[in-house]
């Protein structure tokens, strides 16, 4: 059974974060998947791969009626994120699917027939689901070269796709505990996975002035309170694109 | 569960290699026409002499064509078979991913509004499965055509040795040698087609 935890709750809308499935094929990397929902709508946030798609739809019908998500976010176009969108196109035909411009054309290929596909600027964009407003934050080459982090300035979340992953065994727990032991599981993937300092730098920069009470990866642990500005130092710091001195 | 999802996967590789096996039926069958044509002109000019050999060009020329428009039809046939198998393959997928979705959110509380949606998913494989079949039949038809007609070849070709064996001595090495290709031919075909049975049934 997948776990869910909500990270936040208010009169206008809640966060759910889903992951941690024990039914999972062990080959495959784990995943954290997001909803928001809304007084009338829902968006899925990288919804997953099409491995997992039983059972995240199965989960999901435990806090939403299906057609109440009305929309759906790929952060790129990685298998982990969207393969499942072949099956969610016959879920919710009607849904709109915000993903970067970039992946239109490869994305596809996974199956989007009915879904309207809705490619977002390299500038970002942002969009009003009832009161909430989510902005799509700009995250190129991090690690994707279309890519974007999505912000609620009301929750105060920051949901960053790859970045702040971390390669964790089964069932560890969903926030981190220990941010000083925790490096240790992210330094590779950062380090491997994105390809520019120039990027990584600029992304900090934006992200700095956003206030984040949740920073939530796609993988991994959630930060929360002083950790999300511990990550933000760490990243800064960190060099990463080191694939290029492998021999 | 398991096996039909096999039985799928199979159709939709064997009829993709039906289809490219059956290229060299193509290019055998060109062979026989261009033989009947060979003969053909060989007949008009030896006129008299090899009368009866006529009826044998004519019936190649038939067989040549047939054999052509056959061999397109089913290479038609399994390119929509190797599509239709693989299309029934991701409903045979959505369906089982459906059910599975299904049966975790047995107690959810929104757990009846993915009902509509796996209904359809196992009504568009149900739906897949028959076409399947239907493709398979008519592929099969197909290739019994083809072989039935290579069985015609056989018979007229044993028909041609005795009449090019009562020919001219002129004539007769050339008559011979239009015979032996055609049986070649023939029995190639042959050959092809019944592989391509086997793999479809394997």
């Amino acid at each position: 059974m997948m776990k869910v935890v909500k990270l936040h709750e208010s009169r206008s809308h809640e966060w759910l974060v889903f992951g941690r499935d024990e039914e999972r094929p062990s080959k495959i990397i784990d995943t954290n998947q997001y909803m928001i929902k809304t007084t009338n709508h829902a968006i899925m946030l990288d919804p997953g791969g099409i491995e997992l798609f039983s059972a995240m739809l199965a989960a999901v019908v435990h806090h939403v009626p299906i057609n109440q998500i009305t929309h759906l976010f790929a952060s790129h176009q990685d298998p982990d994120i969207i393969s499942s969108l072949g099956l969610w196109d016959k879920t919710l035909p009607h849904a709109e699917l915000y993903a970067p411009w970039l992946w239109e054309g490869f994305l596809r290929h996974f199956g989007c027939n009915s879904i309207r596909y809705n490619p977002l600027p390299d500038e970002g964009k942002s969009i009003r689901l009832d009161e909430v407003e989510l902005q799509f934050i700009p995250a190129h080459y991090m690690h994707s070269s279309g890519n974007f982090s999505v912000y609620d300035p009301q929750a105060k979340i920051l949901m960053s796709g790859d970045i702040g992953a971390a390669l964790l065994p089964d069932n560890a727990p969903l926030f981190v505990e220990d941010f000083d032991a925790h490096v240790d599981k992210m330094r590779l993937f950062h380090q491997r996975w994105m390809p520019s300092n120039r990027a990584k730098k600029d992304w900090v920069r934006r992200v700095r002035q956003l206030e984040i009470e949740y920073l939530a990866p796609q993988h991994g642990a959630i930060f929360k309170g002083r950790d999300v500005q511990r990550f933000l130092d760490w990243l800064d710091e960190l060099e990463v694109g080191t694939g290029v001195s492998a021999r | 569960m398991h096996s039909n999802r096999k039985n799928s996967a199979h159709f939709f590789i064997n009829a993709a290699t039906v289809a490219a096996e059956l290229s060299v039926v193509l290019t055998e069958a060109k062979n026989i026409s261009l033989e009947a044509m060979n003969a053909k002109a060989l007949v008009a000019r030896a006129g008299d002499n090899v009368r009866t050999f006529k009826p044998i060009t004519d019936f190649m020329v038939e067989l040549a064509n047939d054999t052509i428009w056959l061999v397109k039809e089913i290479n038609r046939e399994a390119l929509v078979l190797s599509r239709t198998s693989l299309a029934e393959l991701h409903s045979s997928d959505a369906h089982n991913r459906f059910k599975r979705a299904q049966q975790k959110a047995s107690l959810a509380p929104y757990g009846d509004t993915i009902d509509t949606i796996a209904a359809e998913a196992s009504n568009t494989h149900h739906q897949q499965a028959m076409q399947l079949r239907r493709h398979m039949r008519k592929l099969f038809e197909l290739l019994d055509e083809i072989e039935s007609r290579m069985l015609a070849a056989n018979v007229v070709t044993a028909t041609s040795r005795l009449e090019a064996a009562t020919a001219a001595d002129s004539y007769q090495a050339s008559l011979e040698g239009i015979v032996i290709k055609l049986e070649k031919a023939a029995n190639r075909i042959k050959h092809i087609a019944s592989k391509c049975r086997r793999s479809l049934e394997r």
